[in-house]
């Protein structure tokens, strides 16, 4: 597997490194659907140049990303390309093994339920073998990396790049079950942007199960294992802070990073939902909506564990897709990171893949179109790039439905067989309510 | 042409001119006209406000006011607009009867340039030096000034360019600045919109006289449209005032009272106001030519003016004065030599010591905290 692989990787950086050459690389790096106040590499340029004049790089409304970014890009802002690229890299090898390590454990449960006698008999050919499962992992990685969102993230050296990276890590070291490496991958991406602390959870209900800890609220050893992981967790996570801290000598990062991303004070438009209704709000029912948006991204973490605790790593993944649609700034990198599902779940039981897939590549199509007749054109207005992007978030919410309702279809017949028959014999058929 | 006219027939009736006549004559102390006409709405199904402003335009230079001392204000191009099927003509009425536009219109102020702000610094006469003679108002404390604005208007406000508003306040204040700067003697007041009357309410200022084609509360209507331009062509107002303003001449003894009466609530739908308080003659002795006319006041003397004697010449002494020259030398505002010698060194910024020995004992520490310590023993 090592082959194939190292020819992907290849392919990838070539193809990255031949786009940077080119001339479309400045063109790219403004695009805002690529880049976001957050990430944008220019805003990196300017904070680094600020430091340089003495002045601390949170003053005026620039650079919004961590201290630690900072730090590794004052070694490496020559070798910029490098790192993005290496990401990517980092990223995809990341993913490979961890899908890899993740058939391994779905074979096994397999192997102990087919012996154990507990699939019905006519859903024998939902049942997964190694031999199709061969080429997943290659196929996640190539998904990952030859994606065009990821492309064009990677181009605009957006650190969206690097978050990904983060949570790819994470999601390795979750699945290897290593809790400390976990912890504080996790904790990294949390202080980059807050919200893959939503991710705890999931992270948190594979852990138990790696360890045979059942999910019982009412035993000790599952509240010692939270109270484990949290502790690691908000450890890592303070002393990340701290070391940020003593990095520039001021906290005036926080409200820079965290009141930033929390508070949506910049509102240039992009492929999110918060930018035009912010824009269009009264003061006084802003801090209101703020909160509204805000808990809708965090929110549906307890319905989703709770219907997925079986199944954490599927957790994880529907979790990463909700992030990067509800975040306050998304950018194509963030949906790159939530398409890697796509290869998890069989999507034979999923119904509307075409429509959705149409939609989405019209939208990125029309994204530059219809920004070019508002901004430069002058014969449109905000209206008609928020409609792509509301649909645009519609098809991907429609996705993540998809393919949630295609993954408890195959549960479902896995465990009642496939031809469903209703009490009285006729034939019935399963309805996502 | 018709100055001169007026002169001789004055001059040869001056004998036969009654004492009354001649007290009438003079008893509105005004010397010049000036006339300020603005239309403050754009766009092609506002045709009506460019047509009713221009018919004004028309009556009132008809009647002796000469360009010079118009301020015409329209806020869009009606006659030349590309939807226009007839170009360059705007009509009054349909059937196309009454062409408002004519030969020789001259706009002071067009298009963009109709905003509040100009309309205020053009009353007030606060311009800047750079402004032309045709956009200035130049009025004095002998002139009788007529103001006719149309446009959409609502309770206190009238709107300009569909962007921004005028207040009665602020036009209020602006005519008591014109009266403390003493640039009118007598000020008529025209204004054809919906809820017109809000827009005189407030003002406080002596000898203005107001007239508004509707009251608070109430609409004014447009009068008919025709069916080959494809809008209304004028309010309804306006379009009966032109009809009386066509029967009147330079001469005609015509008087508010029956500049009062036209278009009554019959014709005219919504129920057109004036405001007299302020004005400190009798409105029936005021003529409509006092307003809308430039009606030159001669005054006829029988004395006569010896110019016979020689003007005297004075002479001048030139004084030579023998000026002491001192040598000047700059001084330097600012040590520049000092200052270009001395660039602040480009400091580079590095994390601090502290900083790289925590983060990179910690990486060690995880690092061996996950593969064992047996790999420590490698090392050493």
């Amino acid at each position: 597997m090592a082959a194939p692989l190292t020819l992907l990787l290849l392919v990838a950086v070539t193809v990255r490194a031949a786009l940077y050459r080119s001339s479309l690389a400045d063109l790219i790096s403004e695009r805002v659907e690529v880049v976001s106040p957050l990430t944008a590499w220019k805003r990196v340029v300017e904070g680094l140049a600020l430091l340089d004049l003495g002045v601390s790089p949170y003053s005026g409304d620039v650079f919004h990303e961590t201290p630690l970014i900072i730090y590794l890009f004052h070694f490496l802002v020559d070798y910029a390309e490098i790192t993005f690229m290496l990401a990517d890299v980092i990223t995809a090898v990341a993913l490979y093994l961890s899908v890899k390590d993740y058939n391994k454990q779905v074979f096994r449960k397999q192997k102990y339920a087919l012996e154990a006698d507990r699939y019905p008999l006519d859903c024998l050919e939902l049942i997964r073998s190694p031999k199709e499962m061969q080429y997943i992992p290659l196929k996640v990685a190539m998904f990952y990396l030859l994606n065009p969102f990821t492309i064009l993230s990677c181009v605009a050296k957006s650190t969206c790049g690097l978050n990904n990276a983060v949570i790819a890590l994470f999601v390795l070291s979750t699945i290897k079950g290593n809790v400390l490496l976990s912890a504080i991958f996790l904790s990294l991406a949390t202080y980059q942007s807050i919200y893959p602390l939503t991710l705890c959870a999931a992270a948190l209900l594979y852990l138990l199960q790696r360890q045979y800890i059942p999910v019982n609220l009412r035993r000790f050893s599952f509240w010692w294992f939270v109270a484990q992981y949290a502790f690691m967790y908000l450890g890592s996570l303070f002393v990340i802070v701290g070391l940020s801290f003593f990095l520039l000598g001021s906290w005036d990062f926080l409200p820079s990073v965290y009141g930033f991303i929390l508070s949506v004070p910049d509102l240039t438009p992009n492929i999110g939902l918060f930018w035009y209704f912010f824009a269009e709000m009264f003061e006084h029912f802003r801090l209101f909506f703020l909160c509204v948006f805000q808990i809708n991204v965090f929110f549906y973490t307890v319905p989703l564990s709770i219907k997925l605790k079986e199944h954490p790593v599927f957790l994880i993944f529907m979790q990463l897709a909700v992030i990067s649609i509800f975040k306050s700034y998304p950018t194509v990198g963030d949906i790159a990171a939530s398409f890697i599902k796509h290869h998890k779940a069989s999507s034979a039981s999923s119904l509307n893949i075409f429509l959705v897939s149409c939609v989405l590549l019209a939208c990125s199509a029309l994204f530059p179109v219809l920004w070019h007749l508002w901004i430069y054109a002058g014969s449109a207005n905000s209206n008609f790039y928020y409609a792509i992007t509301l649909l645009f978030n519609v098809a991907q919410i429609l996705l993540v439905s998809d393919y949630f309702y295609a993954f408890l279809r195959r549960e479902h017949h896995l465990s009642h067989g496939l031809y469903l028959k209703r009490k009285d014999g006729s034939e019935a058929t399963l309805v996502l309510k | 042409m018709q100055l001169q006219l007026f002169v001789i027939i004055l001059f040869l009736f001056s004998p036969l001119v009654p004492q009354e006549n001649a007290g009438q004559f003079f008893s509105s102390g005004h010397t010049n006209n000036w006339a300020v006409l603005v239309c403050t709405s754009r766009f092609w199904f506002n045709y009506r406000h460019v047509a009713n402003t221009l018919s004004v335009y028309r009556s009132v230079k008809r009647l002796g006011i000469p360009d010079s001392h118009i301020v015409l204000m329209l806020a869009d191009d009606m006659a030349c607009n590309h939807r226009n099927p007839k170009p360059a003509t705007v009509f009054s009425h349909k059937n196309m009867e009454l062409n408002v536009y004519g030969d020789d219109v001259e706009v002071d102020y067009r298009g963009y340039e109709v905003t509040v702000e100009n309309f205020l610094r053009v009353l007030t006469g606060r311009l800047p030096p750079s402004t032309p003679r045709s956009k200035r108002l130049l009025s004095d404390d002998r002139s009788n000034i007529l103001i006719y604005l149309t446009g959409h208007g609502g309770n206190g406000f009238l709107k300009f360019q569909d962007s921004e508003e005028i207040s009665n306040v602020e036009l209020a204040d602006a005519f008591e600045q014109m009266w403390q700067k003493r640039r009118y003697n007598e000020l008529l007041f025209i204004i054809d919109t919906c809820q017109g009357a809000s827009m005189y309410e407030r003002f406080y200022s002596p000898n203005l006289m107001a007239l508004a084609s509707s009251q608070v509360g109430e609409d004014s209507l447009s009068h008919q449209p025709d069916l080959a331009i494809g809008v209304h062509l004028m309010d309804r107002y306006t379009f009966y005032l032109l009809e009386f303003l066509e029967d009147i001449h330079p001469s005609s003894k015509a008087n508010m009272n029956d500049l009062f009466k036209v278009c009554p609530k019959s014709q005219c739908v919504s129920t057109p106001g004036h405001r007299t308080d302020l004005f400190l003659r009798d409105p029936g002795s005021a003529l409509i030519t006092d307003f809308f006319g430039s009606v030159r006041k001669v005054e006829i003397t029988m004395e006569t003016i010896n110019l016979t004697e020689p003007i005297q010449q004075v002479e001048q002494n030139f004084v030579n004065e023998e000026r002491q020259k001192e040598t000047y030398s700059y001084v330097d505002q600012l040590p520049v030599s000092e200052i270009i010698h001395q660039k602040p060194k480009q400091k580079d910024w590095h994390p601090p010591d502290g900083f790289i020995l925590g983060l990179w004992t910690l990486i060690l520490l995880v690092f061996f905290k996950t593969y064992g310590m047996k790999h420590l023993k490698h090392i050493f």
